[in-house]
């Protein structure tokens, strides 16, 4: 029976490594800018106290109200304490993203083209997604 | 065993807070309360999420979504948002564990997330362009057919012995994991490995569709399907709904229906919910774990059910 070879325990150690590192930073970036959001230190551009008015609402009827954006218009407006919050949110949607370039050269160093092609695929499609493509 | 009965005691509490909540969410505005409190008892809520998320190798968004949709006073369209947000987060969290522990392979989540995250693609676009009645009705049937899908397959767990076949062969997926609940280690292989890609391509569509993750379906699918240990399949399950997920909720992020007062609270809390569940999931079988989530579905998707007929 085959077993685990040390370039694949590699591998899947450096995974873990930097999953845990992104993870750690995606969260730190979460705690901080939602608390800067709810203390008020950075103003909301939607105010927390008249979200009990919108949450309700479809995606479509609350944009239209609060001129929230779409895509990433919202890195451009940064000064505003509720969109702040999306810095993190982007962290942990962008990790795996990370953690798949940084495996890459392992496999491309193992020659294993099947993997190779595989890590490819998959950064080129989240990547796809992240930018909007869709 | 007394992990187990803390795991057992959060779905109680959960279930148990359900009506006070239905009350409070069909009131206006959820029922007078200021708005800080929603945020507060998000947290809560999903912090008993992720324990019970992980135990029972499902993503977070399984519960999160027909739960949080059905007795908080939010649209269903940022409820899925952050559903996936939670599910995405909730398996991130838990990976490292799970991968440097061997209780999950990256070698086999790898192929089976990219088919799962294009499939997440899909469902996103569609569910975002579907009335939200029908989301409703269809996310209650969904929920339903996941927790009988789970107690049809609970004692279903099986480590077969079988060969390998050409597609795990090319990829290497194979190999041995030590399992700390039986003392020794476990070698494992993969079979039927076209008919994995194509189910994990159903199930992120269906994932992305609803927000609700995909644990519900990677688990039977590893085990029953491809052949993985039940041990294994749990553990990778959640390193693929990490990836699966990530697709999906782009889209949603760049559809502006990513709600911050509705995110934080909810991915804080399950992801610290999360690191608890990795350690009771080496203490305990996972069958445990999965009988106490089948419970939640089946309240949490009547609750989708009524709602989607105006109840």
């Amino acid at each position: 029976m085959p077993v685990s070879t040390p370039e694949r325990r590699i591998e899947q150690e450096t995974y873990a490594r930097w999953l845990a590192w992104g993870v750690l930073l995606g969260f730190g970036a979460l705690v901080g800018t939602f608390f800067l959001y709810v203390t008020g230190l950075v103003p909301a551009g939607v105010a927390p106290e008249r979200l009990p008015q919108l949450w309700g609402m479809s995606v479509g009827d609350y944009l239209a109200a609060t001129g929230a954006p779409t895509g990433w218009s919202w890195v451009l407006r940064l000064r505003e304490g509720d969109l702040l919050n999306l810095v993190g949110v982007a962290i942990l949607a962008s990790v795996s993203i990370v953690c798949h370039l940084r495996v890459l050269p392992l496999f491309v160093r193992s020659r294993e083209r099947v993997f190779v092609a595989v890590c490819i695929a998959q950064v080129v499609v989240l990547v796809a997604a992240a930018a909007g493509v869709f | 065993m007394r992990l187990a009965s803390l795991t057992r005691l959060a779905a109680a509490t959960s279930l148990l807070a359900m009506p006070g909540l239905a009350f409070a969410a069909r009131a206006p505005q959820g029922g007078g309360l200021p708005w800080w409190a929603w945020p507060l008892i998000l947290f809560v809520t999903t912090f008993l999420m992720g324990i019970v998320a992980v135990v029972g190798g499902i993503g977070g968004g399984v519960l999160f979504v027909p739960i949080v949709g059905g007795f908080f006073p939010f649209h269903l369209d940022f409820v899925r948002g952050a559903g996936l947000m939670l599910a995405l987060c909730g398996a991130l969290a838990s990976g490292p564990g799970l991968l440097r522990s061997g209780l999950a392979s990256l070698r086999l989540a790898m192929p089976l997330a990219l088919a799962g995250s294009i499939g997440g693609i899909v469902g996103a676009l569609v569910g975002l362009a579907l009335p939200t009645r029908v989301v409703q009705l269809a996310l209650g049937v969904t929920v339903l057919l996941i927790a009988g899908l789970m107690w049809w397959t609970r004692n279903s767990g099986h480590d077969s012995r079988h060969a390998a076949d050409r597609w795990a062969l090319a990829l290497g997926l194979h190999g041995k994991f030590h399992d700390p609940a039986v003392g020794h280690h476990v070698d494992w292989n993969v079979h039927r490995t076209h008919m994995g890609l194509a189910a994990f391509f159903g199930i992120g569509v269906v994932g992305g569709l609803f927000g609700l993750g995909a644990g519900w379906a990677n688990v039977p699918a590893l085990n029953l399907l491809m052949g993985v240990p039940l041990k294994l399949s749990v553990g990778t399950s959640g390193l693929a709904i990490s990836i699966i997920n990530t697709s999906a909720a782009w889209v949603y992020m760049n559809k502006g229906a990513l709600l911050p007062i509705l995110i934080a609270p909810s991915i804080l809390g399950v992801m610290l919910g999360a690191r608890v569940g990795v350690r009771v999931l080496k203490a305990i079988k996972a069958s445990t774990a999965r009988n106490v989530v089948i419970v939640v579905l089946v309240a949490a998707g009547i609750r989708s059910l009524m709602q989607g007929f105006g109840f």
